[in-house]
């Protein structure tokens, strides 16, 4: 009674690493670490194919974006309660803990990773038919193994019809969450992350919340982190609620999102209204590189446009609104004017 | 001076009597064996490196792994299994017990233990002979 087949003892040769399908980045888990890395690669892919969320260029026109409110940043997180500290500080040791606070909110503000969604994993590496009607359940086992990453492991599952397969996704979260537990995420995603509940969350304005919990629970390129970040995406273009996301590190994500599908007016706007007359020249600045074929990216190169022009080119060819548009100009050019004659 | 080398024989000799107060195994060796763990009607086992003479569930080497006999909500028994170290002992010279062996050939590490095989046969054979059985008894309570 041999054995049926060759032996498989070695079976991490025969499996291939379950890496991501595109260019290697090895997002170890943890948010924000692959992009640093993955900048230079992805400068050599952006002058073949379109550019990509992780370019320099990109980042640095979200990151100005985005914005460094302090004061929502470091506003009071739900802690336990301690009573606040005050220090006595000459001007020049003011000045450097406000740099510090700087530094420390760019930290925070650091982007979560915008990734394409995975390719569910379907791969048999035994079938043994012999052991159909043995067994009830199935068995998932989990490589332990501390030092390898979590993207490397070796989660297989034998199915009780015999066949030896690699596990799914939604398996392989489990396993990990199961065997190395990471804090804030549950091993059931809650049930607020459903599209009825998500509309409850959204009538309380409560975005930023949504964003960071599911950051916290579901891996960047699975399909309901992306769901339920593309959701709230467009809740808040519905009602022009950008102000909830500004400073904080999903603006990033967001204005990448909108900038994709050409729905970027009602932002325009918002900026216009705001006074925040560079962070729409950034704006239009990353519609172009976004969509380098369209009329006002190559009027803005034949005739090098800054400022408002640009604006104004931008809205003439691209845009649905140029009423409103046109209208938050006028009256931003009238403030600019009485302030300047003031 | 005289203190330092009283210290320095002191020492040596702690270390003999030391020795001495260990367990020995004469022609022991190691085994990678379950060790039943869990409460009433629940079992839970560890998969664990142990000198073979040691008890069940006593002191082990090491933990190499672990096993849940009773399926889970997803209907799924979970099994963990520390490769690196599990591939280590044996690398040792480590004995594998049959149940682990018939685990690790579940899991691919091995290949499929002579005797799941066997089992499973006969099974088949057993349900074979019942099916028939079974509609024989049919025919005639019609």
């Amino acid at each position: 009674m041999a054995a049926l087949g060759a032996p498989r003892c070695l079976w991490r040769c025969a499996a291939a690493p379950l890496g991501l399908p595109r260019a290697g980045r090895a997002l170890a888990g943890s948010r924000g670490h692959g992009q640093d890395a993955g900048s230079e690669a992805d400068k050599k892919e952006s002058h073949a194919t379109k550019p990509c969320f992780t370019d320099e260029a990109v980042q640095s026109l979200l990151y100005k974006m985005t914005g460094l409110d302090l004061q929502k940043i470091f506003r009071p997180l739900k802690q336990e309660l301690k009573p606040p500290t005050y220090k006595l500080m000459t001007e020049s040791e003011l000045a450097e803990a406000t740099r510090k606070a700087i530094q420390e909110a760019k930290e925070l503000l650091k982007m979560s990773p915008v990734l394409s969604e995975r390719e569910p994993i379907d791969d048999v590496l035994a079938e043994d038919r012999i052991l159909e009607g043995t067994e009830t359940a199935k068995y998932v086992f989990t490589d332990i193994t501390y030092s390898t990453p979590h993207r490397e492991r070796f989660i297989v599952v034998r199915e009780p019809t015999g066949v030896l397969r690699k596990a799914t996704w939604e398996e392989r979260d489990r396993m990990i969450q199961v065997y190395f537990p990471r804090e804030g995420r549950k091993l059931v995603p809650p049930p607020i992350f459903k599209d009825e509940n998500l509309l409850t969350v959204f009538r309380e304005d409560r975005h930023e919340d949504i964003l960071n919990l599911c950051i916290a629970q579901f891996e960047p390129d699975s399909a309901n982190y992306i769901r339920v970040h593309h959701r709230t995406y467009d809740d808040i273009d519905k009602h022009a609620k950008y102000h909830l996301l500004r400073s904080t590190r999903h603006f990033g994500g967001m204005v990448w999102y909108l900038v994709n599908r050409k729905k970027t007016d009602g932002l325009l706007i918002d900026m216009i209204q705001r006074n925040l007359m560079d962070d729409a020249t950034c704006l239009v600045s990353l519609y172009h590189i976004l969509h380098p074929d369209c009329q006002s990216a190559k009027a803005a190169k034949d005739q090098v446009l800054h400022g408002v022009d640009l604006i104004k080119v931008f809205m003439k060819t691209e845009s649905n609104r140029i009423g409103y548009i046109e209208l938050a100009l006028q009256a931003y050019q009238e403030a600019l004017a009485s302030s300047a004659a003031l | 001076m005289v203190f330092f080398l009283f210290q320095v024989l002191v020492g040596l000799i702690m270390v003999h009597l030391a020795r001495l107060l260990m367990k020995n195994y004469h022609g022991g060796h190691v085994a990678i064996r379950f060790a039943l763990g869990g409460c009433a009607n629940r079992p839970y086992f560890r998969i664990v490196a142990a000198y073979n003479k040691r008890a069940r569930d006593g002191k082990y080497l090491e933990q190499v792994g672990c096993y849940d006999p009773l399926p889970n909500s997803h209907n799924e028994k979970i099994v963990g299994l520390n490769i690196e170290r599990l591939k280590h002992w044996i690398g040792c010279g480590a004995h594998v017990t049959k149940p682990v062996e018939k685990l690790l050939g579940f899991s691919g590490l091995f290949p499929l233990h002579p005797m799941t095989i066997t089992n499973a046969e006969r099974l088949r054979k057993r349900r074979a002979l019942e099916a028939p059985a079974t509609s024989q008894e049919e025919t005639p309570s019609d």
